[in-house]
């Protein structure tokens, strides 16, 4: 069974159809890359998979799980963590505190317990700290782990980034444009960390992209979105070769 | 039903002068993205300038020109100095809230240091006398209100939609940095608005002052809350939300308490109901713009 | 204010610097858990205790009595500052809960005859209820507006207390009596007293340290609270909701129980100010108060732990101490410093006066690295 099932996705906002219908699975393990040009809706259907918007028609299941009728703070509960093109970094906290917060959803201690300060949250925290150490380590970012996330360097923030979002243990990672403002060898860096990571933590890798080269390398499977709708769905060469593929990118040839 | 009427005219009379606030408010958000906490106690400084300029012998209406040019020379250097260097409302709001109310206090406490704190009197602008009308009598100085209001309204509407300046200070409001980008002085419109604003809201003092019979330190910070009753209700960016809206403010502020038991005791509530439930019903009011947030 | 001068991660538990990866393959890192507390820190924190034991013995009954009103100043605003400090919910209207709280308690001394910790822990209580229900509106109006609907909250206070006078006593006070032994030894109704039980401790002095205890617990509280995964949620909230709720953080939940938390440390504040003054009026929870709740968090530095205190007990110096030697005419000069104290603030030093504090021990930190760099360069 595949762990991610897309299944007639739709989301009209007033007269606008941002998705139409969008179906396609994942299955357990996979790289698989959203590629389509602007406007083609993949950020819609991550903000629908994260449930920062509400879909119109179809659904989203993960691992049986309707994704659909759960609030937006439960999705990483389940496993599905993703990182934003804009980054969900949050300025007033550490590079450390940014990943323990990645953590939140596997970590506990409520209000009332962390006022205590009862044994147990002390010991939750050390073990918070352990792990979000062990992540910064992996992402080499130990050097600025107490430095506040303001200030720092794109490149950086964009691994900060990646490690808040590993430090929920996800299942499934969506990555939204993990290379724009990347230079050309930190994208190149990029395919073989995403393909490690996935390796390492046991992961399944959604990934939005307009880096091509970069795309075609690692995924396994491509999945072409244009208009909201899916025009193809398979590995990369034959989606690179597929007539309605360079047409939506380049126009069609008359 | 006379008494109705009556009481219906009062209403409106006292919403031209909340809907004077709102206006001065509105441009204030328009053109900084602000909310002036601190509008009341500007305009309740203008209008001890107007006392003062009156004491010295000057004729009331020439007294309120020059408050309100007072006022606007007040608010222009408050902006520049106080507001402007702060940064933008949508980036730092406390930063903003704290700021102006900063300027309440300071503007409230130097009122006091200058005129202390015993109440002065003049004369109403429009006199005491009222005029029957279907055997009704309303007081010229309601009249005067709306008639003020009108005045003010139009002067605004010729201003903005009809000159340079005021076509310059829309751009402003629109998109600020595509303004600067063609030339204009965005940060001197700016100062202009928060002038006009002050200038408007020292006569909406003077009117205030017969309102409540006497001008004190206080005047202004219940009407202030009328003043924002107002705009919310209109709409924070809509100029002709300020107008309809105070003058809504002011019809239900003195018919509520007349007509309907619960709110006898608590004149006040029907202004601070409606701040809240057209902040979480329609929050853009009746005629402003809906806030979008791109994720 | 997007600037938090405290980072919420502890910095006591920094981790040792680069990982060691030992040869067999095995990731594992020496995390230093060691507390590098300056001795000038700990020294300073000894001087201020001592000279908090030992003002009350050196001052004024009517002095003490002064400075336990500023701690209940204080513990409002260590609520103030979770809420709209750490949280990024601005609030213009403490002072409104502030007075709720002593009102509350007042009322349960008088009506119910209720034990005075049982009437504070009370309006604690009752406030935290109050906070959750203003908090629910608040969830969908932010930033400037919230702090409209709130300074229209603080406003309508003070006349709300005088209007429902048949409970409050409305304009003419609130007198908080309780039975108590009278000097010709039999029981009467007299305002309300905490009665020192020891011989050598006045009751101005006894009713001091209780209230500091109370505030020292508070501080407490609140800075586990901060530095722990709930704290960071907080600020996680205030500074990119979507990234908190990506992580888990059900964003909702926090923010009104954070209202909550906030307004009953408010509560318990105004209970204590309550008992402290024996006597309340709507008066004194005008506009006015809330505002300078705002000042004492802002003075003494927004989102971090202990500026409220400072903020509130700078505040009481000035408006108790320094004000009060001005001759009547210049009072009003109280507001006006106070006014161009905040805008400057924001201008100059957004972070307060810890923020200030901790941005001069960074320049100190990194201009001694920088000779030690170039004494090593000289080398």
């Amino acid at each position: 069974m595949a762990q991610l099932e897309v299944d007639g996705v739709g989301v009209h906002f007033g007269g606008v159809v941002a998705l139409d219908g969008l179906s396609f699975t994942i299955d357990k393990g996979q790289i698989c890359a959203l590629i389509g040009p602007n406007g083609a809706g993949k950020t819609t259907l991550f903000n629908v998979i994260s449930r920062i918007y509400d879909a119109t028609t179809g659904s989203v299941t993960f691992e049986g799980h309707d994704l659909l009728a759960m609030a937006p703070h439960r999705i990483v509960e389940l496993g599905v963590g993703r990182t934003f093109q804009n980054l969900a970094l949050v300025p007033g906290l550490s590079v450390l505190d940014n990943v323990k917060i990645g953590a939140h959803a596997k970590s506990k201690g409520g209000f009332i317990a962390s006022t205590l300060r009862l044994p147990w949250v002390i010991s939750e925290e050390k073990r918070l700290t352990e792990l979000a150490m062990d992540i910064l380590d992996r992402m080499s970012l130990a050097a600025v782990a107490n430095h506040p996330c303001a200030g720092l360097p794109f490149g950086t923030l964009k691994r900060i980034e990646f490690a808040r979002a590993l430090a929920a243990a996800p299942k499934l990672l969506m990555l939204d444009e993990p290379a724009s403002g990347l230079t050309h060898s930190e994208v190149d860096e990029l395919g073989s960390i995403i393909q490690a990571i996935r390796d390492e933590f046991d992961l399944t890798v959604l990934l939005v992209e307009h880096h091509m080269a970069m795309v075609m390398s690692i995924s396994e499977k491509v999945v072409v979105m244009d208009l909201g709708r899916k025009i193809a769905e398979g590995v990369p060469e034959d989606v690179r070769n597929d007539p309605l593929v360079i047409a939506a990118y380049l126009g069609a040839s008359k | 039903m006379k008494d109705f009427l009556q009481i219906l005219i009062v209403g409106i009379g006292d919403g031209s002068v909340y809907a004077m606030l709102g206006l001065g408010l509105v441009v204030i958000f328009r053109s900084t993205g602000v909310l002036n906490f601190a509008q009341g106690e500007i305009a309740m400084f203008s209008t001890f300038v107007v006392w003062t300029i009156h004491d010295l012998g000057v004729p009331m209406w020439l007294a309120v020109i020059g408050g309100m040019a007072g006022g606007f020379i007040i608010g222009a250097i408050i902006h520049e100095v106080a507001v402007r260097p702060v940064g933008d409302p949508h980036q730092k709001p406390l930063a903003v809230v704290i700021v102006t109310i900063g300027l309440f206090l300071g503007v409230n406490g130097a009122a006091q240091l200058i005129w202390g704190t015993v109440d002065r009197r003049f004369d109403p602008l429009f006199g005491s006398g009222s005029v029957n009308v279907a055997g009704v009598p309303i007081a010229w100085q309601k009249i005067g209100a709306m008639v003020v209001l009108g005045a003010i309204a139009f002067l605004f509407f010729v201003v903005f939609q009809k000159t340079k300046l005021g076509l310059a200070m829309r751009a402003v409001a629109s998109n600020s940095e595509s303004a600067g980008l063609v030339g204009i002085p965005v940060p001197r419109l700016l100062m202009l608005g928060w002038g006009f604003a002050a200038a408007v809201g020292t006569v909406a003092g003077v009117f205030t002052t017969s309102v409540l019979g006497g001008l004190g330190p206080n005047l202004m910070q219940l009407t202030l809350i009328f003043g924002f009753a107002a705009i919310t209700l209109g709409g924070f960016d809509s100029l002709v939300g300020a107008i309809v809206g105070g003058l809504i403010v002011g019809v239900l502020t003195s018919t509520l308490p007349r007509y309907v038991e619960q709110f006898e005791k608590m004149p006040l509530a029907p202004a601070f109901i409606l701040i809240l439930l057209v902040l979480l019903i329609r929050p853009q009011g009746l005629f402003g713009k809906k806030d979008v947030t791109r994720v | 204010m997007t600037e938090s001068t405290d980072s919420v991660s502890s910095s006591d538990r920094s981790p040792a610097g680069p990982s060691q990866s030992p040869a067999d393959g095995s990731t594992a890192r020496t995390v230093t858990r060691a507390r590098r507390v300056h001795p000038a820190t700990i020294v300073a924190w000894i001087v201020v205790a001592v000279v908090v034991i030992a003002l009350p013995f050196q001052l004024q009954a009517f002095r003490v009595n002064q400075m336990s009103a500023w701690m209940t100043i204080a513990i409002a605003a260590l609520g103030l500052n979770l809420l709209t400090g750490f949280n990024g919910q601005i609030s213009v209207g403490h002072g409104a809960l502030f007075g709720v709280g002593a009102y509350t308690a007042g009322l349960m001394i008088i009506k119910v005859h209720s034990p005075l910790l049982v009437a504070v822990l009370a309006a604690g209580v009752v406030c935290f209820i109050v906070g959750v229900l203003v908090g629910l509106p608040a969830l969908r109006i932010r930033g400037l507006y919230l702090a409209l609907v709130t300074l229209a909250v603080a406003t309508l206070f003070p006349l709300a207390v005088e209007q429902f006078n048949s409970l409050t006593g409305g304009n003419r006070g609130l007198e908080i009596r309780t039975e108590q032994m009278s000097s010709r030894g039999f029981m009467k109704m007299l305002p309300v007293r905490l009665a020192s039980p020891f011989e050598g401790l006045a009751d101005d002095q006894w009713q001091y340290f209780l209230f500091l205890a109370a505030t020292v617990i508070c501080l407490l509280l609140t800075r586990n609270l901060i530095k722990s995964r709930v704290g960071r949620s907080l600020v996680a909230v205030r500074d990119n909701e979507t990234a908190a709720a990506v992580s888990g953080v059900p964003v909702a939940q926090t923010k009104i129980i954070t209202f909550g938390i906030g307004s009953a440390l408010a509560g318990i504040g105004g209970a204590l100010f309550a008992i402290d003054l024996g006597q309340i009026y709507p008066s004194s929870f005008t506009i006015v108060i809330s505002i300078y709740f705002l000042v004492a968090v802002v003075v003494g530095g927004a989102a971090s732990t202990v500026g409220p205190v400072i903020g509130a007990v700078l505040y009481g110096v000035f408006s108790d101490v320094v004000i009060p030697e001005l001759p009547d005419r210049l009072q009003p000069a109280r507001a006006v410093i106070l006014g161009v104290l905040l805008i400057f603030l924001m201008l100059a030093a957004p972070g307060g006066l810890v923020g200030v504090f901790k941005s001069t021990k960074a320049k100190m930190t990194i201009r001694k690295a920088a000779k030690a760099a170039s004494a090593n360069a000289a080398a």
